[in-house]
């Protein structure tokens, strides 16, 4: 009804404008518009800030929040569109997740889905968005068109993080309670096989070709590194304690994976399959991304309220942003 | 239209919703004191995990295990209730130390919705902390953190175990411990 009538009024105000002074004015009206929307040419980092109920958009070309905009209902977990034209934020509080418009930066949409909502996942196509209940223990897929709920899978108990493989055809969801990650077929929407791994599986991320997914066991203090074709665990590697989530950098040679109650990043080495460093960060790291650019790896803190750059190359903390209160940011939060 | 009628109708469950209780958040706290004495006085009065003596509101603390990871102590409030603590992290040089809570005693039971719950003896949940010094030009910055949810996990708390109660607790516990820590080291 809104969007209708604003619409609306749009183009009776263009009409207006034409009627009474001609071509031109309508001409420099549009351009007007243009120049005023935020060119969104650099990529861009969106921090769901819990606490504050917001989200920090940073542009990473300058390091810096361009733009707070105000998600009502606890955000937590994020998710980026493929097209960078929407950012999918999870409201536990407003039972749901919010649809953010990235060139208007607001909230055009609030879909109910549980109360339990947290991990949130969108295909490689922008075609459907996933979103997992840790009380009801289902992963829902929602047409990303309609905003309708296609179908509610039931998972493993207190699903957390998920992640879409490449080739859009599988979900893996990391079962905090059950201890395991199930994989569900995207094709008929049912649960294919589910592999036991460490102690309190929460966040995940795959690889590029789609071989193996690594997850964080937040109680065990370790990442379980599964073979996606077997479903088979194939090398358990210690971090350090409370690891959250993890992410891929430098051509999915080096596996950063945060720890929150060390206030650290351990770098695994994906060939050896050995941490090869430690890095410090901020208080109480969690949502964890890779820049477009392969290098630099974005960590939200979430006691401190900022999120650190780390150079996966140089294993160097090169920056450090403001962002809102309870900077969470669980999930795939970079945009292009 | 779909979409449109979809939209209104989120709006109206968001509004709906917002009088209704949810899952947990995690809660913060965070205590900042300037002591005028050197870090290291300082220091020497807090860097044992087994002596939280300290702290006005404790009576008594038994530990096993040393300043290492892992060691564990239990924290006897004046008022009778326990708290059980394990050391996760201890830093000498850096004078800083984390902890969680790992057991509690119960203050008192409550009923609500039906069933009965125990208040335990700090109304959180899940609680991880860490206290670090800082010198500051021969005075002490000394910062207390602390992450938590409230102690009631399902939906609709009652008021003894909700975000307030968590949140007035934690900071009591905090604001309190620092300021007679500031008087121990300032003597």
């Amino acid at each position: 009804m809104f969007l209708a009538n604003y619409r609306h009024a749009h183009s009776r105000l263009v009409r207006g404008i034409h009627t009474i002074l001609g071509d031109k004015t309508v001409a420099i009206f549009i351009a007007t518009v243009f120049l005023s929307t935020p060119l969104a040419a650099q990529p861009t980092a969106y921090i769901s800030n819990q606490l504050d109920d917001s989200v920090s958009v940073i542009d990473t070309a300058t390091g810096s929040v361009v733009e707070t905009i105000a998600v009502p209902g606890k955000p937590a977990g994020i998710a980026v569109a493929p097209d960078g034209n929407k950012v999918y934020v999870s409201t536990p509080e407003a039972k749901g997740f919010a649809v953010v418009d990235t060139k208007k930066h607001e909230v055009i949409a609030k879909v109910t889905v549980n109360d339990g909502t947290l991990g949130i996942a969108v295909a490689p196509d922008g075609k459907r968005i996933y979103v997992a209940d840790w009380y009801k223990n289902t992963v829902s897929a929602i047409d990303a068109d309609s905003l309708q709920i296609l179908k509610t899978i039931g998972v493993g108990e207190s699903p957390s993080g998920l992640v879409v493989s490449p080739d859009n055809r599988w979900l893996y969801v990391a079962n905090r309670i059950s201890n395991s990650v199930s994989k569900i077929d995207l094709n008929t929407l049912t649960v294919k096989q589910t592999a036991q791994v460490g102690t309190h599986p929460f966040g995940l991320t795959i690889d590029g070709r789609g071989e193996r997914i690594y997850v964080a066991n937040v109680k065990s203090d370790d990442v379980t590194v599964v073979e996606t074709a077997r479903m088979k665990p194939i090398a358990t590697v210690k971090v350090n304690m409370l690891p959250y989530a993890t992410a891929l950098a430098l051509n999915d040679s080096r596996l950063l994976v945060t720890n929150q109650d060390d206030g650290s990043v351990s770098v695994i080495d994906t060939e050896t399959l050995k941490e090869i460093a430690l890095i410090t960060v901020g208080t109480k790291p969690e949502g964890i991304s890779t820049h477009p650019n392969d290098r630099h790896v974005y960590v939200a803190n979430w006691f401190d309220g900022n999120v650190s750059v780390i150079d996966a190359r140089t294993l160097k903390v090169i920056d450090t942003i403001k962002a809102g209160e309870g900077s969470r940011a669980f999930g795939q939060f970079m945009g292009k | 239209m779909k979409k449109i009628i979809l939209f209104v109708s989120a709006l109206l469950v968001l509004f709906a919703s917002v009088a209704n209780a949810h899952g947990p958040v995690r809660q913060k706290a965070e205590e900042k004191i300037t002591i005028d004495a050197p870090a290291a006085k300082v220091w020497e009065i807090i860097k044992n995990f087994g002596d939280m003596s300290w702290h006005p509101s404790i009576m008594n603390t038994t530990v096993k295990g040393d300043n290492t990871k892992g060691a564990v102590r239990v924290l006897t409030l004046k008022d009778g209730g326990t708290l059980t603590e394990e050391l996760k992290k201890y830093d000498e040089a850096k004078m800083s130390y984390a902890y969680k809570i790992t057991d509690m005693s119960s203050s008192k039971s409550i009923t609500h919705a039906g069933a009965e719950e125990k208040v335990p003896a700090l109304p959180v949940n899940d609680y991880a902390a860490s206290i670090e010094l800082a010198d500051k030009g021969g005075k002490t910055e000394v910062v207390w953190k602390a992450g938590y949810y409230r102690a009631y996990m399902n939906n609709n708390p009652p008021e003894e175990m909700n975000e307030e109660a968590a949140n007035t607790a934690v900071k009591a516990v905090l604001e309190t411990g620092l300021l007679n820590l500031k008087k121990l080291a300032e003597k």
